[in-house]
């Protein structure tokens, strides 16, 4: 319907999460109508960020330098261990100031709906990374819906039998049922982080 | 809460209408064919945004016509609140409320509870028991709406063990994973079976009671079956453990509360299989009341009864019971060929229904 390259720039917004094609189309006509400088700026962000961006090498986070700004801050408790889903995850926890240990992100849930098995997520490295010694407790923060909870058990039993000395714990409820962790406000996550519970 | 008016637009065989409810019963009376019964589908159209006739939505699309719509305006406690379902071929089903467009109504506060008999529609007595079960769960999210989301939980984990039983039976995965996804299986599913107890304890004496009054002489009996003899959740999870083996064969799940039964019985026989179909009629009528009244009972509210062509099961005596049951508390709306037929229809609110129009006279509010 467009000249060839305003059909690609449509195409690309639409894949977007959450982006239909009648606001693909408005946000590429927007596009259009911005001058350069002000255009140019998102497109370069785009690179910058796909170039220079990459997962931490030791908790999945995301970095731009080998590991993240967590896992190089010294004052940051390295026996204790609280898992996510996302790196998303970690935005609401950080804000409590509940928690002073590390992160490990384990790159999404258990969900064999969707082909997501173990082997798929980042647990064998949280084993490894438990495994190696100095970790007294992971707190497992998954989101509470089903396929979190699943992947909380997951995990649990997997330490009872790699680390049975480490504690695994779960966030207390007070996480509303069926909600993500992203979306929960941060009283009710910080309640979570102070009355975890054992798994 | 009460149903106050039902406007239609394109429905079934109504181009367009309105119906006026009483507070108590309301009867709509005309000839077969005339469209009595689709004014209740309407109703519990709006009051649900489902049809409880009909898995093809487009049936309830006049012919010729590119939408159908169904409003219900209601007075809570809360005040007047303006329901609004619509069913267009090909596009996702429009549902608001008070104007405002909503994902779905079940939960909503703002929505009257429905409660329907249609003579023809006997399997909830003498289906499979998935629609027993799935009623019974309708009833529990109508007691304790906080505990709907149990529910859908519980199908969302079995989904998932099903998925990965069969990955591990193609070989694509390995089982490691199962053991934590029995573990969630049985975290929820021993709620929804105390949850479906819960609520069988409750509706067994009047079931009982009111099926008498209404004609089935004898005792009539409604029995929670589940599969699993669980006490707790680490029982029902290491029973799915020992049916593992089994469940990797078959590739999905044969054990837990989603197999479990709802039982119906008149002295001592399952009505499903040994009920006359006069039977059957009588004890989902009879179930249905129970449920009013144990949601009248346990939250004060009772559900909007909309009760197609029940006066032709009864006789005189069983008739008045009826008229009386619908009048004691709630609002009930009953078709009938005969007005005449029913007793107490001088207190109803009434309509004559013909050839998709409906006239009503009323009184001066
Ligand atoms: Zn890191």
């Amino acid at each position: 319907m467009f000249a060839p390259p305003v059909n690609r720039l449509i195409t690309e917004l639409a894949r977007l999460p959450g982006i239909g094609q009648r606001t693909a189309q408005r946000l590429a006509f927007h596009i259009l109508r911005l001058p350069p400088e002000e255009a140019l700026p998102l497109a370069e962000a785009i690179k910058e960020v796909k170039e220079t961006v990459r997962q931490c090498e030791v908790c999945f986070n995301l970095a731009v330098e080998p590991t993240c700004r967590v896992c190089q801050d010294e004052r940051r408790d390295a026996a204790l261990i609280c898992v996510v889903e996302e790196p998303s995850d970690i935005i609401p926890i950080e804000r409590t100031n509940e928690f002073s240990g590390r992160y490990h992100v384990l790159g999404g849930a258990l969900s064999p709906i969707d082909g997501v098995d173990p082997e798929d997520l980042h647990i064998e490295e949280l084993a490894k990374r438990v495994e190696a010694g100095g970790i007294t407790e992971v707190v497992v923060a998954t989101n509470a819906t089903t396929t979190g909870e699943a992947t909380a058990l997951y995990i649990a039993d997997l330490m009872r039998e790699r680390a049975p000395d480490t504690e695994v714990t779960r966030l207390a409820s007070g996480l509303p049922v069926g909600a993500d962790l992203e979306y929960a406000d941060e009283i009710t996550l910080g309640k979570a982080l102070s009355g975890r519970r054992r798994l | 809460m009460l149903v106050k008016r039902l406007t239609l637009r394109d429905f079934r065989n109504y181009e367009s209408a309105e119906l006026t409810l009483g507070e108590g019963l309301t009867l709509l009376h005309g000839p077969n064919g005339a469209g009595k019964t689709n004014l209740l589908e309407a109703l519990y159209f709006g009051a649900t945004g489902r049809s409880c006739r009909t898995s093809n939505e487009r049936e309830m699309l006049r012919f010729g016509a590119a939408a159908a719509r169904s409003v219900i305006e209601v007075e809570g406690e809360d005040g007047a609140h303006r329901i609004e379902v619509g069913f267009e071929p090909g596009e996702p089903k429009l549902m608001k409320i008070d104007g405002a467009r909503v994902e779905r109504l079940s939960g909503a506060t703002a929505r009257p509870l429905v409660s329907v008999f249609l003579p023809d529609r006997l399997e909830l007595v003498k289906g499979p028991p998935g629609s027993r079960r799935a009623h019974l769960d309708q009833f529990v999210a109508a007691l304790r709406p906080a505990r709907a989301e149990n529910r859908t939980e519980y199908g969302r984990a079995l989904a998932q063990r099903n998925a990965l039983l069969a990955r591990v039976r193609a070989g694509r995965s390995g089982p490691s994973a199962l053991d934590a996804w029995d573990h969630e299986l049985a975290r929820l599913g021993i709620v929804l079976m105390e949850d479906r107890t819960h609520s069988v304890e409750l509706l067994t004496p009047p079931f009982g009671r009111l099926a008498a009054e209404l004609g089935l002489p004898g005792e009539a009996t409604l029995t929670y079956r589940p599969r699993s003899k669980a006490a707790d959740a680490a029982g029902l999870e290491s029973e799915l453990h020992e049916a593992r083996e089994s469940d990797l064969q078959r590739g999905f799940s044969g054990h837990g509360p989603h197999r479990d039964e709802l039982v119906l019985a008149h002295e001592g026989r399952p009505l499903r299989a040994y009920g006359s179909q006069g039977q059957q009629r009588l004890a989902l009528l009879a179930l249905l009341f129970a449920e009013r009244d144990v949601l009248l009972a346990e939250r004060g509210r009772a559900p909007l009864m909309l009760l197609d062509d029940v006066v032709s099961e009864l006789d005189a005596a069983r008739r008045e019971r009826l008229v009386e049951l619908i009048q004691s508390e709630g609002q009930a709306v009953i078709t009938t060929t005969d007005a005449e037929a029913i007793p107490g229809v001088e207190d109803a609110v009434t309509a004559a229904v013909t050839a998709g129009e409906v006239r009503q006279e009323l009184a001066p509010a």
